[in-house]
């Protein structure tokens, strides 16, 4: 082909086609908008019970509650988005229903110069007064004039300004259609407020005939239903760049969200008696053993709220106050049975009134009862020992692909740990509690915390979330750290659900 | 892509409505004559419109902000419209054909005294073979090799379609002119 023809044959279509535009019809778009509906209703559930399917392995019960309330309240607020549309998409209806309250407020006015009307009888100028008050109100450029008749044929036109006034706000505001919808209803109101008029210049007419037939003349001037309808067929044309600049700014780059989440962790203080308590270091056997002993892991969970902002695209910066309930036990280190009472104290219960006599009364008496003379015992026993701490983390987040339906967050930052209680089961299954007054735990432990975790988006606002996180006290819990050490480490999974503003 | 692109493009990947309406009145227009072009009629040209945005807002996620958003849109579009075509068997009969030139192909040819609804008409009126490769080679510029492999024929076939599409477009160029022996003909 020769490129010349081809220059002047396709060139010549794609200039003239390439950036044509035809304005589709308003259908197509309420077509699309109720399929999005649909699917926006539909898919949610489904698709949380996929995602819920790759997860199962670490689900718990807790979790599903805390997702099915998730679900429940994000279907209510997509319900109040949908009705928020409705009302937007339809503001025709709006429209409509403010044109019915200018008219009740035509009515009420009307009523006024009925009563106006009546009353002439008996005071004229009072009855003129109350009309006037009812046309200033809806349109200042009244003139004061001794006749009803003229009065209440102002009323009716006062009114009819006030709501051509609203329509007029309606134009500048809504879309086109809505005009359209609206000057086709005009006459049919125009029409049913004649008929007000006409009442109003009748009880008038026995005031001031000559008035009245001004009136109906003016009113008469109005025949909208008679007037010609003149359709226009309009092809638009589009330019999207010069579109483009108007758009509004969709969203700030900051986002808030608030989220709620339960985590089952595994919580391990790491308690370690570094040298033998007074009244185990008398022997060689106990001044050996006593600092043998191990902390284990136990089933510990934590309940969770979060604050956090979006600093940018992936960055984000999120606080939360946390309640953990830390259990463990602690296994070895034996214990001493008194020669003389058979009273008996492993070794953490004899450490602890070690560092801190004055907080264990009790304990100090029964460690009397081993100065002189007790039996060591060498057993592997288990001693429960469980922590509670309020926790206040403030963490960095960067998210990897934040615009897709599952995403993920590495996060990294440091926690507050507020001691509350420690119960210690003694030697004699006695549990020996500590709380912050006593002064033997520090009242705040910092500890570092990382995590990662996987956020999917169950609608514009509301996300699910998994969260892996390690958290490592990088200090002693202990305000003494001579013959005890605690620096607990914690492993966790938690299930949440989050809100964005 | 401008800064209100990727805006609008966030917006619609957090499935934001007031974003996806933005972009169904920016580029809902231009994106509707091509369905026009593609399809017999109007009826026709809705529905693949609405199929299309439909897609779009379900795959935008898979959209890469490396160009303008428009190719892809139209991209989307076009093979909608496509797939359109398929279901509805349109595309199914595209055979080779013998195509005679008819002589009337005018070298000083132009379009520009006629009305963008004049066009589409003229485009709608060609058979579904003609008026697909016509509209992928003249308009997408796409090439006849790739044609063919997109919508399994041969490039021969394509080759002949688009030729025939042409002559007949001419023909009917040049019969609108005799016609109305005027520059623009009255509606």
């Amino acid at each position: 082909m020769d490129p010349s023809e081809k220059d002047s044959f396709e060139n010549q279509w794609r200039k003239a086609l390439m950036d044509a535009s035809e304005a589709p019809p308003p259908s197509v778009w309420e077509n699309i908008e109720a399929h999005l509906e649909k699917d926006n209703k539909r898919g949610l559930l489904p698709l949380w019970l996929n995602s819920q399917r790759i997860w199962l392995a670490a689900a718990s019960v807790a979790a599903l509650l805390f997702v099915g309330a998730g679900i429940w309240y994000s279907a209510k607020n997509d319900v109040s988005g949908t009705n928020n549309q409705v009302a937007v998409s339809k503001s025709g209806n709006a429209g409509n229903a403010e044109n019915s309250a200018a008219d009740s407020k035509t009515a009420e006015a009307d009523e006024k110069g009925e009563v106006g009307a009546n009353d002439i009888t008996k005071d004229e100028v009072k009855s003129a007064n109350k009309v006037d008050n009812a046309s200033v109100s809806s349109s200042g450029a009244i003139e004061n004039k001794p006749s009803i008749a003229g009065k209440s044929r102002k009323v009716s036109r006062g009114n009819s300004y006030a709501s051509k006034e609203k329509h007029a706000e309606h134009i500048s505001s809504d879309a086109q259609s809505f005009i359209a919808k609206n000057s086709t209803e005009n006459p049919v109101e125009a029409a049913a407020r004649i008929p007000e008029a006409n009442v109003l210049s009748a009880n008038s007419s026995s005031v001031n005939e000559s008035k009245q037939n001004i009136s109906a003349e003016l009113m008469s001037s109005l025949p909208y239903n008679d007037l010609d309808v003149h359709l226009q067929k309009r092809y638009v044309f589009f330019r999207p760049e010069i579109k483009a600049e108007e758009l509004v700014k969709l969203s700030a780059n900051k986002e808030y969200w608030a989220g709620i989440s339960l985590m089952p962790a595994s919580f391990n203080p790491d308690l370690k008696v570094k040298s033998a308590p007074t009244n185990f270091s008398y022997q060689a056997l106990s001044n050996k053993k006593s600092v043998s002993g191990t902390s284990e892991a136990g089933a510990s969970y934590a309940l969770q709220t979060q604050a956090g902002m979006k600093l940018s695209k992936h960055w984000s910066l999120e606080m939360g106050v946390s309640y953990l309930k830390g259990n463990s036990n602690y296994q070895g280190g034996g214990y001493l049975l008194s020669a003389n009472n058979s009273t008996s104290a492993n070794v953490l219960e004899n450490a602890l009134v070690g560092i801190a006599p004055n907080a264990y009364p009790a304990l100090t008496d029964k460690s009397q009862s081993f100065n002189s003379g007790a039996i060591y015992v060498d057993v592997s026993k288990k001693s429960s020992n469980n922590y509670q701490y309020l926790q206040l983390p403030v963490q960095a987040g960067f998210t990897i692909y934040p615009e897709k339906k599952l995403s993920y967050s590495l996060l990294g930052g440091m926690m507050a740990n507020f001691f509350l209680t420690n119960d210690l089961e003694s030697a004699s299954g006695d549990i020996i509690t500590t709380t912050a007054n006593d002064e033997i735990y520090r009242t705040v432990n910092w500890a570092a915390t990382t995590g990662l975790r996987f956020n999917y988006r169950l609608s514009s606002k509301w996300k699910a979330s998994l969260t892996g996180s390690y958290q490592k006290a990088v200090s002693s819990g202990f305000r003494s750290n001579q013959s005890l050490d605690v620096h607990p480490y914690l492993y966790g999974v938690a299930w949440g659900v989050r809100y964005s503003f | 892509m401008t800064f209100n692109e990727q805006e609008l493009v966030r917006g619609c990947k957090q499935r934001n409505r007031v974003a996806q309406k933005q972009l169904y009145d920016v580029f809902g227009g231009k994106l509707f004559a091509i369905c026009l072009r593609y399809t017999k009629n109007r009826a026709d040209a809705e529905d693949v419109l609405q199929d299309a945005f439909i897609k779009i807002y379900e795959n935008i996620d898979s959209f890469r902000a490396d160009s303008p958003i428009e190719y892809w849109l139209r991209s989307v579009v076009v093979n909608t419209a496509l797939n359109h075509l398929r279901q509805q068997k349109y595309l199914k009969e595209l055979d080779d054909i013998d195509v005679h030139h008819n002589g009337l192909a005018d070298k000083e040819f132009t379009l520009g005294n006629f009305q963008l609804q004049q066009l589409l008409e003229l485009i709608q009126e060609l058979p579904t073979g003609c008026r697909t490769i016509f509209n992928l080679y003249a308009i997408e510029g796409y090439q006849h090799n790739e044609i063919a492999e997109k919508l399994g024929i041969s490039e021969g076939t394509s080759k002949s379609q688009y030729s025939r599409a042409r002559s007949l477009l001419q023909q009917k160029l040049n019969k609108e002119k005799r016609f109305e022996d005027g520059p623009v003909r009255k509606r």
